[in-house]
């Protein structure tokens, strides 16, 4: 009965932050390289959006997540040409970015809402749910959870075991630095800022396409705005982001399981514990940690106006 | 010579009926969504009303406008409606309470209609229905398909017109399971697809085997259900479309001859500010269509509860009644008085669920 309860709640848990864990890897990724990008949730939302509508006209849950990708670049494009062309502010450039995508996407997205799609064939038909003990469990998984394992691995790997990722940390660290040995910074945070875009409309997607194979105007409902809050909980550490993630997923899977067994608590008490939870996390490895907050160097030009 | 009369009297017959039938100039109606009108849910409800009266009223020149938020910028839609002409318009979500009594104030000669039943202005209605009465009958659907006896729903909020679903569901399930409760989780919010299917997840895992829900949209939560083999309830619009397999029955507003009524009583000077109130048997709150799961004997049951309900010889809140912690709340023989009915505060016994 543990065994079933524990179960149930972690994969209520992964499938609920699948979503957030992919912004946050892109965000991590987009402030690596020296810059913020508030509009998270607005590439979040195109994604969802366009991500939807390929799929419901092709029927091709896989296409709507390369479409949904391709969405949330498009729209990181914008925050590219504000900050690193015109050298507008980050923050209000992210702030227009958000508010930019959601109107986009209510806008576009309107034919969509109450169309049904398939999304990803259900997995508690196949052999794997055939398994002994683990086997209902990974059942429960969607394609979307599996791809944001991989993409945790990946972008670890790329961050801390590739050249390409020391140069990318390093613009994150000193631009200047960089630049004296002959690289590109500007380049850099172009590659990181569309790359991040590409994170959060397949995060939208994957929201739209396979979780919940539904659209509706603003149904990311400011995951992506808590995904980039995350981002420092999981210290813009890629390896981090899938605990911090999950801890997220948890507390929330925990708030309604809690209701669900008639706890005499407010609903409204335990739908604050998915933030609560990682605010303590934050403080706790904030006093913990002798290294400070281990923000990329960079991003404190942001604050004091000087991006 | 008779056929002769016989016509002229036709004729004048047809005259005359034309000449009753009151010509209706065009009246400008606007509509305010707070969701899409395409949502399956509680806005598609209203403008399934809308078309309806269009219907109804040939004259209607309507004017609908999607995803206003409950702030400031409804003001603003209801402004620009007011300024291209609209006699009346239909403030469909409940937070456009203060802004369409504000609007209200400052255009005496329009006429809002809030939905909800809350409050009245000189010029400000109200219209509201009963979907209880059509919670009771789909309990009775969902206490049969769920042999564990293990209901579960998805709620927006603890409000009052919430609570009623939930425990007519419950009292129609207990009604035929002794044995049925109905489990409660709160996503905390009309609009968060993401957390339906967390929700339903939950209650998947619990053991439910129905589910079901009030939030502004319920395809998602169809959908979640879909995936774990749930039979499902539905609510504000007939869904069974997106999954005619689960889809038990459910209920659902049909909203048109309230709008097509206040709209003609406009035209013709007779309106009044009162609320118009609906219910089973005024056609307002409907039963939904069938699931094929739902056997024979089973929709002849709800039928027979059905009529009875519609002729008055049965209510939803008769005695005997317990509170969830097992108090006689209404002793049999005895009705719950309807102004307690409207603000209810309290789960009946077999719900599990939390009422903060």
């Amino acid at each position: 009965m543990t065994f079933d309860l524990l179960i149930g709640l972690l994969s209520v848990a992964l499938l609920t932050a699948t979503p957030v864990l992919m912004a946050m890897l892109g965000e991590t990724l987009t402030q690596r390289a020296g810059i913020i990008n508030l509009g998270v949730e607005g590439q979040m939302l195109v994604g969802a959006a366009a991500g939807f509508a390929a799929t419901h006209s092709s029927g091709n849950p896989w296409l709507g997540l390369l479409v949904g990708a391709a969405a949330g670049l498009m729209l990181s494009t914008v925050h590219a040409l504000l900050c690193l062309q015109l050298g507008v502010n980050q923050i209000a450039s992210g702030l227009a970015l958000m508010f930019l995508g959601n109107g986009l996407s209510s806008y576009y997205g309107t034919p969509l809402v109450g169309q049904q799609i398939d999304g990803f064939t259900n997995m508690a038909q196949g052999s794997l749910a055939q398994l002994p003990l683990i086997g209902h469990f990974l059942a429960q998984l969607t394609p979307t959870v599996y791809l944001g394992f991989v993409l945790v691995v990946l972008c670890g790997i790329f961050l801390y075991r590739t050249q390409w990722g020391l140069i990318w940390r390093a613009a994150g660290e000193s631009a200047d630095a960089l630049h004296m040995l002959g690289r590109h910074p500007g380049l850099i945070r172009l590659v990181a800022i569309l790359i991040g875009g590409a994170f959060s409309g397949l995060a939208g997607a994957a929201l739209s396409v396979d979780y919940t194979r539904t659209w509706v105007e603003q149904m990311t409902a400011g995951r992506g705005l808590l995904a980039v809050g995350l981002v420092i909980v999981a210290r813009w550490n890629p390896w981090l982001v899938l605990p911090v993630a999950l801890i997220f997923g948890l507390s929330e899977a925990l708030s309604l399981r809690l209701q669900s067994t008639g706890a005499d608590i407010s609903p409204y008490l335990l739908g604050t514990l998915p933030y609560v939870v990682p605010l303590i996390v934050l403080l706790l490895s904030y006093r913990a940690s002798q290294r400070g907050t281990a923000m990329p160097q960079e991003l404190a030009g942001v604050f004091r106006g000087m991006a | 010579m008779k056929h002769r009369i016989l016509s002229v009297a036709a004729a004048l017959g047809l005259a005359s009926t034309i000449m009753l039938q009151p010509a209706y100039a065009d009246i400008g109606v606007g509509y305010v969504y707070v969701g899409a009108k395409t949502d399956g849910g509680y806005n598609q409800a209203q403008d399934a009303g809308r078309l309806e009266m269009q219907k109804a009223i040939p004259g209607a020149k309507t004017n609908a406008l999607e995803n206003i938020p409950e702030n400031a910028q409804v003001s603003q839609a209801m402004q620009r409606m007011i300024s291209t002409g609209d006699k009346v318009i239909f403030a469909t979500s409940y937070g456009y309470l203060p802004y369409a009594l504000d609007l209200a104030k400052q255009n005496p000669k329009v006429v809002f209609m809030h939905c909800g039943g809350a409050k009245l202005a000189p010029n400000l209605g109200t219209y509201f229905a009963d979907m209880f009465e059509a919670m009771y009958l789909s309990g009775i659907a969902a206490g049969k398909a769920a042999t564990n006896g293990k209901i579960g729903f998805v709620a927006a909020h603890p409000i009052p017109q919430i609570l009623q679903d939930i425990n007519a569901i419950e009292l129609g399930a207990q009604s035929v399971n002794p044995k049925a409760t109905v489990t409660v989780v709160y996503t905390g919010s009309w609009n968060d697809p993401s957390k339906d299917v967390a929700a339903v997840n939950t209650l998947a895992d619990q053991g439910v085997q129905v589910i079901g829900v009030h939030v502004d949209s319920p395809i998602a939560v169809i959908g979640a259900a879909q995936k774990r083999g749930i039979k499902v309830i539905g609510y504000h619009f007939d869904d069974m479309k997106f999954d005619p397999q689960g889809w038990l029955t459910g209920g659902y507003w049909d909203w048109g001859p309230i709008m097509t009524q206040v709209v003609k009583e406009v035209e013709a000077g007779t309106w009044k500010s009162q609320p118009v109130f609906g219910n089973l048997k005024s056609g307002a709150a409907k039963l939904a269509p069938f699931g094929p799961s739902v056997d024979a004997a089973t929709r002849t049951q709800i039928m027979d509860k059905k009529k009875a309900i519609e002729d008055g010889k049965l209510n939803v809140w008769s005695g005997p009644i317990y509170s969830q912690d097992g108090k006689l709340l209404v002793p049999a023989g005895s009705t719950l008085p309807r102004p307690q009915v409207d603000s209810m505060d309290f789960f009946v016994k077999g719900v599990i669920g939390s009422l903060k």
